[in-house]
């Protein structure tokens, strides 16, 4: 009986440590980050640490929500429900400026600040009425991975798109295909996101379409069974390999040089930032004048200690 | 006695090369109970079937009521007056026995032109039927799954009957009970032939058919073997005619004449 | 036997307030309080009950209803349609194909939307009663194949996966009103002069209330659940959808058209996910290839926790609308609540079993199964 009562106990505490990790709060200012990946994309646990550790370091409450399914809607009234609990700002991404819009200039209009981050334009940003912009512009990356890769000798290319269904995303492959020069057409895959599905669609592609000679990936969703996909038909390190964010595979394929290179948009900084902006336009007054450019940046094989060291966690 | 309700003439049924009947004919009276018996595989289920309109006859004739019937569905025969009480798909378990009674017959009643379902009728209905078929509910909205297996051939009977069914085919109805159970279906048949139903009691259970019947029809591959009238017939001859007689009376010899 | 029965020795006499109690609803009732209770404890000050708050759980909550409602029918008649999900995303964006890419008026637009959707789900049942295979498999094909579509047309005819502008194609539309609009904005108003609820404090719509009115999106859920629940329990119709999830040889035999009425609930589901992607598109203004993922189990869920039986013949649709409520005031309350987001998943299954195993023991109370 006793130590049914014990184990009781203990499972009482664990079901309500969540709950008493945000009750006992170490300041007034509460942030929540709001993002339209699902449960499934572990991209976005960069966004967790990033905003965990500036809500630490400048001494505010941050939360992180997201549509489990990745569902538009269901994002927008989650930042609905946000707007609701009162909180003093948001960060969110602008994955679908229709459906978002209205729920993001209810919380503008209530008297809460928002900050649009990771996906969405700076122009969308003002629309809203966002304080500002953090992020990477993804037309122009995709554009200037582009221009990196005719410059390095791709003629016909390969884009694994993880994302179908998110449209800015798709904005990569056509920036990239515009950098080359060269059309769109079908060179655009809709990968779908599971491992192995992937890594057999690309390599069928592959074998049906022998001219590529360059692949474009859109994250380690894509990037990771893409690279195993050319272990296995051996055409690792033979074909021009460009990818965009980071990630523990892709720094490793970087390092093998199986990858050309990454293209960081610094996740951390989106995260973080906003965090420290909002903190200090709270507490101070004071603003950046400017939207700020989280990326690109091109990641090769020099520089890639931090990276290395970090890949997964902050970067 | 009147004249048959029903008669089935020469009824051939074949399916492709099969042939389920071979020329079957029968009659039944209203208010009698008329047995037909036979081994699995004898053609009693194709038969009724034939009777109550799920499958057209290849050859053969139906004359119902002194007319010539032709039935394109069950639910024509149903309209005419035959009623089939299966032996496991009478009743629907999870539903009340009151929604069980009217289920295909729903009383409807109209507020604001829209028809309802009118719950009212059928409870106090329900209610009225079983009382006087003998079972006790706690109410119309008791489930048929709480009854026993007796009961819900019962119900199924009483329903039938109150929906006017002047044949009432009856497959198997007491193949899976027990006992006493039995005896309570076989008490329901025959108050139901008292109010003047003709009924057809399928069965290869020759003690269940010598209890209620007033005439037996032996069905054997396909073919009558004979009617007789209760009195004619001993339950040994039945049991040799529905088995085909030789082998069965090896067969009983070596169990000591127990079946 | 004599007219007057004995009674059953075996059979106990069950008090009149605990038949009263035993209600295929009981489940769902009781996780409502249980809810209630939770989220008053853990998030009473967090907004969740404060008229922006209750607009938030009740939107989703009904979002949830109506879908539910389809489903519960259908699965009462013993069938599933996991399609639900691929259907909202599939109809929305034919909206937007007609809307806007091809200009049609809107009111035309969602009409030819819902014709061609219901037909959808008339060729599920079709395909499910014609080759008697299982509804499982027939409408997870259209899963995919509706899905596949939704993401095909858009990308094909304006290479992108989203169509915008609804909104604005719709404006002053009489039937995109009809699932659009918010009524009762002169009472928010009103409550919002009086103080009881907050208002806007910057923008073009400083002064107006933070909630300015009931979106026909709950009017909708209500009148389905309303429609469901007579439609089930009150008329012929009803206990024919009984029958056929309950036993269709039975119902078959006792003159019930179990063919025709499967048909038609496929149909009927079909119609409630067109209704949910109507009002979704409607309010959003866009259409998405990934509106409505995984909303099929959603729904699914919603139906067992209100009390209905996987197998059919069994089940309400007010037990539904209750799930409905659950599930749409745990997923919004654990963010008020503050819980760990990915914690979400964790208290749905924990309901999500409890609810099923404490209907199982009321469904066998009610009904006599061993």
């Amino acid at each position: 009986m006793k130590h049914l009562f014990t184990s009781l106990a203990l499972g009482a505490a664990i079901v309500t440590a969540p709950l008493a990790a945000t009750a006992e709060s170490h300041s007034d200012l509460n942030y929540v980050l709001v993002s339209h990946a699902p449960d499934s994309d572990t991209w976005w646990n960069t966004i967790k640490n990033g905003i965990a550790l500036a809500g630490e370091q400048v001494g505010v409450n941050v939360e992180y929500r997201n549509p489990p399914t990745g569902d538009l809607a269901d994002m927008a009234r989650i930042i609905q429900q946000a707007a609701a609990s009162g909180p003093d700002g948001i960060i969110t991404t602008l994955a679908d400026f229709d459906v978002l819009q209205g729920p993001i200039k209810d919380a503008v209009d209530q008297g809460i600040d928002v900050i649009i981050m990771n996906t969405g334009t700076p122009e969308q940003a003002r629309e809203v009425g966002a304080l500002m912009y953090v992020g990477q512009p993804e037309y122009d990356a995709g554009f200037a991975a582009g221009q990196r890769a005719k410059g390095e000798g791709v003629t016909k290319f390969l884009c694994v798109n993880h994302a179908i269904q998110q449209p800015t995303v798709g904005e990569r492959c056509r920036g990239y295909a515009d950098g080359l020069g060269i059309d769109l057409g079908d060179a655009m895959m809709d990968s779908g996101t599971d491992p192995a599905e992937i890594k057999n669609k690309v390599l069928a592609y592959l074998s049906a379409n022998p001219d590529v000679d360059g692949i474009l990936t859109l994250g380690p969703v894509s990037a990771d069974p893409t690279l195993a996909a050319l272990e296995e038909n051996g055409m690792a390190g033979s074909i021009h390999f460009g990818t965009f964010d980071l990630g523990e595979e892709i720094v490793k394929g970087i390092k093998a040089g199986t990858i050309n290179w990454g293209i960081d948009q610094q996740p951390f900084l989106q995260a973080y930032m906003p965090v420290v902006i909002l903190a200090n336009w709270d507490r101070y007054g004071v603003l950046p004048g400017n939207n700020i450019n989280s990326g690109p940046g091109f990641v090769t094989k020099d520089g890639l200690a931090k990276v290395e060291e970090f890949a997964g966690e902050y970067r | 006695m009147t004249k048959p309700i029903i008669e089935m003439k020469n009824i051939e049924k074949h399916f492709g090369a099969v042939i389920a009947l071979a020329g079957v004919s029968l009659e039944v009276f209203p208010g009698e109970c008329h047995c037909l018996l036979g081994d699995n595989g004898a053609g009693k289920s194709t038969f009724i079937k034939t009777m109550s309109g799920v499958h057209k006859p290849t050859k053969g004739e139906i004359v119902f009521d002194g007319k010539p019937m032709n039935f394109e569905t069950p639910r024509d025969a149903m309209d005419a007056g035959i009623a089939t009480v299966h032996q496991h798909l009478a009743m629907i378990p999870l539903m009340s026995v009151a929604r069980n009674f009217f289920m295909g017959n729903e009383p409807v009643k109209k507020i604001a032109g829209i028809s309802f379902f009118d719950k009212e009728y059928a409870d106090r209905v329900t209610m009225e039927e079983m009382r006087t078929m003998g079972i006790n509910l706690r109410g119309p909205d008791q489930a048929v799954g709480t009854l026993s297996g007796g009961e819900r051939q019962t119900v199924a009977i009483s329903r039938a009957v109150h929906f006017g069914a002047k044949v009432l085919i009856l497959d198997e109805p007491t193949s899976a009970l027990g006992v006493r159970q039995t005896s309570n279906v076989l008490a329901t048949v025959d108050k139901v032939r008292k109010q003047g139903v003709a009924v057809v009691f399928i069965t290869h259970n020759v003690r269940h058919a010598m209890a209620v019947g007033d005439r037996f029809t032996v069905l054997n591959r396909g073919q009558t073997l004979g009617t007789a009238q209760r009195g004619e017939i001993s339950p040994e001859e039945l049991q040799d005619m529905m088995a085909g007689g030789q082998e069965l009376a090896t067969l009983e010899g070596s169990l000591g004449g127990t079946v | 036997m004599a007219d007057t029965p004995p009674v059953d020795e075996r059979i106990k006499e069950m008090a009149a307030f605990r038949t009263a109690l035993i209600r295929p609803e009981l489940g769902g009732m009781v996780g409502i309080v249980a809810v209630f209770v939770f989220f008053l404890l853990f998030a009473f000050d967090s907004g969740m009950f404060a008229a922006q708050g209750v607009m938030n759980w009740s939107v989703v909550s009904a979002q949830f209803m109506i879908i539910a409602v389809g489903a519960c029918l259908l699965m009462i008649a013993g069938e599933f349609d996991l399609s639900v999900g691929s259907m909202i995303g599939f109809a929305g964006m034919m909206i937007a194909v007609f809307g806007v890419v091809l200009a049609w008026p809107m009111w035309m637009a969602i009409i030819i939307t819902f014709v061609i959707c219901i037909s959808i789900g008339a060729l599920n049942g079709f395909i499910v009663i014609r080759t008697g295979l299982p509804s499982f498999i027939v409408t997870l094909a259209f899963l995919f194949i509706l899905r596949g579509f939704t993401i095909y047309i858009p990308q094909t005819i304006e290479r992108k996966t989203i169509i915008g502008g609804i909104r604005d194609a719709a404006e002053g539309d009489w039937l995109g009103t009809i699932f659009g609009a918010k009524i009762f904005g002169a009472v928010f108003r009103w409550l919002g002069d009086a103080g009881v609820i907050a208002v806007f404090e910057r923008g073009n719509r400083a002064g107006e209330p933070v909630v300015d009115g009931i979106p026909m999106l709950i009017v909708w859920a209500l009148i389905l659940v309303v429609f469901g629940h007579i439609l089930l329990t009150r008329t012929r119709f009803g206990n024919w959808i009984f029958a056929a999830g309950g036993d269709a040889e039975a119902a078959r035999n006792s003159g019930v058209p179990v063919n025709r009425v499967k048909i038609l609930m496929f149909m009927f589901t079909a119609f409630c996910a067109t209704v949910f992607a109507t009002c979704q598109v409607m309010e959003f203004g866009s259409a998405g290839a990934d509106r409505g993922l995984l909303k099929e189990f959603e729904a699914i869920i919603a139906v067992v926790i209100g009390g209905a039986l996987l197998t059919g013949g069994y089940g309400s649709v007010i037990g539904a609308a209750l799930g409905a409520l659950i599930f749409g005031v745990v997923q919004q309350g654990l963010f008020f609540a503050g819980v760990e987001s990915s914690l979400f998943r964790v208290f749905l299954g924990v309901i999500l079993l409890g609810a099923v195993i404490l209907n199982t023991y009321i469904r066998r109370m009610i009904t006599g199964e061993r």
